[in-house]
């Protein structure tokens, strides 16, 4: 494997107080792979993705992209880099419409500037025409052509959750950070989602970090899984092997079994 | 919500302001309107109808700071001070025609906003509300303190009318259309901004700040933005009011000045420019009928009767605000587009958002 990491975190350490919310988490995920980050809540999982995309600092460790470290920059400057993600629950710009929140997503695509935006003159609007048709495709895609127009604190959490992960397309991610993509989903969504997630793959050869709870999706769809627990990685490997892991069996898997 | 039919085939005409044929004959039927006017009403109300297109520009600015962006800015009146009284400065003090005095009143207004938008990095809420009371607060006492060779001091400032190719701007009328220029050039700078990239990423901080920077909008930077433009429209607000009052003291830029801008905006509806635009006018309406009608009260029931009617018609005037606010809690903008999409749908029943 002389393959350069995608994204690479080597060593991450958070505490919060006396609470070591990751204690020496590291991780790797190469152009192609999905790898999902399992384990019960608490575990520090969404710790981990917050120090993926910036919006914590690790007391300790690096964050790599590509090789260059990126631990110190900020949340806007790795998103530029190319680095995407969405959330837990829905955090998508709810006063916007569809397409304005796909929109937003290209926003350290545009170079439109505060001049530029005022005075609305053809350059920008040149721009504004050239985005609005990169938006439709990830409508297209993602299967929101009849929502386009509509704003989206008006739909229902499925679909929410699919726009979060449209406006992260629109980054053209070169990671895509998934947190809990198909939480609290019917079966018929989380099916969809994981086909975008596999086309995405196909699509680009996009790197996939996804933390989720399912875990039949889990085991489906990833070629990689990190199992944590308290801040910690007990187990990293193949789906396979992973499912049969005894520290893992009786940490999570085992807890959930009646 | 469009008419049912209309379509459109290229993003061009999808984002046009004016989309349909009956769009532009409207808009072009009401700017005739505006140009008429003077000659059909009286000079009160052409007078009035000037400062309200002072206010509107400010309440356009404040649209953008408070209503885009989402950070409350109780110090508005403050910053159309700064911009009143630069450019009453430069104008009666070095003689600056008034296309150098109104960008320097609006450079000074929009640089002076940064000073207060600074905490907007670190605090939100009414945390952030209570920064810009304190422009408010620093505003008079600064100009007070000054020397007066600069700002007047506390008794003011006389202001040079405006020159336009050595006429001078002294009729109502021309103050009117002087002014209309201006209320109209800000308006489409206001729609323009909300509709492109930077209108998005200020909206993006309201809606979500944390998700806005983790998908690539330097947050920090565009809540400055949105204090900058903000107190800027406030600035050539305060330029143009010193032109139309000829004299500026700080007893015209006080916090109630500031809280009737942010109840013009809450009132009208906060989401848009047009919400501004509702608001400045309901608002200046309701001011200004009430006060017509404890005028006719006071002569006619005499002075004592007057000093009691002038204090009633502000709690008319706070009811009707509430009254507005229950029956229309996102301000009178939301009710008007329901009314155009019940219009539209008719005879079908509106459901839905």
């Amino acid at each position: 494997m002389t393959v350069e990491p995608a994204l690479e975190a080597v060593d991450l350490k958070v505490s919060f107080g006396a609470i070591k919310a990751l204690d020496g988490v590291s991780l790797r995920v190469d152009a192609g792979q999905i790898l999902s980050v399992i384990g019960p809540n608490g575990a520090g999982k969404s710790s981990l993705l917050n120090c993926l995309s910036g919006v914590y600092r690790p007391h300790s460790g690096r964050v790599l992209f590509h090789g260059r470290d990126i631990t110190a920059l900020a949340p806007h400057r790795r998103a530029a880099l190319g680095v995407a993600r969405t959330f837990q629950g829905i955090q998508s710009y709810a006063s916007m419409t569809v397409r304005q929140n796909i929109l937003a997503g290209f926003h350290c695509r545009m170079k439109t500037g505060l001049l530029d935006a005022l005075l609305y003159w053809p350059r920008a609007q040149r721009e504004e025409r050239e985005f609005s048709a990169r938006a439709e495709e990830i409508i297209e895609f993602l299967e929101l052509e009849e929502l386009r127009h509509t704003l989206v604190g008006e739909l229902g959490y499925g679909l929410r959750k699919r726009v979060d992960l449209g406006r992260a397309l629109a980054l053209g991610p070169s990671v895509l950070v998934l947190d809990e993509p198909m939480a609290g989903m019917s079966v018929e969504e989380k099916a969809d989602l994981a086909r975008f997630v596999l086309d995405i793959r196909a699509a680009h050869n996009t790197p996939v970090i996804l933390v989720e709870h399912d875990m039949e999706v889990v085991m489906d769809i990833s070629d990689q899984v990190l199992v944590m627990e308290w801040g910690r990685a007990i187990a990293l490997g193949a789906p396979a092997e992973v499912r049969i892991d005894a520290r893992v069996i009786n940490a999570y898997l085992g807890a959930e079994e009646p | 919500m469009l008419p049912s039919g209309v379509f459109f085939r290229d993003f061009a005409a999808e984002a046009a302001y004016l989309r349909t044929g009956p769009q532009r004959l409207a808009l072009a039927l009401f700017v005739l309107a505006l140009v008429l006017l003077p000659a059909l009403a009286g000079a009160y109300l052409v007078g009035v109808i000037t400062l309200m297109f002072v206010t509107m520009i400010a309440v356009l600015g404040l649209q953008i700071t408070v209503g885009m962006a989402g950070m409350i800015n109780i110090g508005q009146s403050a910053f159309v001070g700064i911009g009143a009284f630069v450019s009453a400065s430069l104008a009666s003090k070095l003689g600056w025609p008034f296309w150098l005095t109104l960008p320097a009143a609006a450079l000074a207004a929009g640089v002076s906003s940064l000073l207060f938008g600074l905490p907007a990095l670190r605090i939100k809420g009414f945390y952030l509300a209570l920064t810009t009371v304190a422009a408010q607060i620093v505003f008079p006492i600064g100009i007070a303190r000054l020397p007066s060779a600069w700002f007047g001091g506390s008794s003011g400032l006389a202001v040079e009318p405006v020159s336009i190719f050595g006429h001078a701007l002294l009729k109502q009328h021309e103050l009117y259309y002087f002014n209309l220029a201006f209320v109209l050039l800000f308006a489409l700078l206001a729609f323009n901004l909300k509709r492109t990239r930077v209108g998005r990423a200020l909206i993006a901080v309201r809606d979500n700040d944390i998700a806005a920077s983790v998908l690539g909008v330097n947050i920090g930077y565009y809540k400055l933005v949105a204090f900058f433009v903000g107190a800027v429209f406030a600035g050539v607000a305060g330029a143009l009011l010193g032109y139309v009052v000829s004299y500026v003291t700080t007893d015209h830029f006080t916090l109630w000045l500031s809280i009737w801008y942010i109840s013009m905006l809450i009132v009208g509806g906060m989401g848009s420019p047009l919400g501004a635009i509702f608001g400045t006018v309901v608002i200046t309406a309701l001011q200004e009928s009430l006060h017509a009608l404890g005028n006719a009260a006071a002569a006619r029931f005499g002075s004592d009767f007057g000093a009691f009617i002038f204090p009633a018609t502000n709690s008319v005037l706070g009811v009707l605000i509430i009254a507005i606010l229950v029956f229309q809690p996102h301000g009178l903008l939301t009710g008007w587009n329901t009314l155009k999409a019940a219009y539209r749908i008719w005879p079908y029943r509106h459901h839905g958002g």
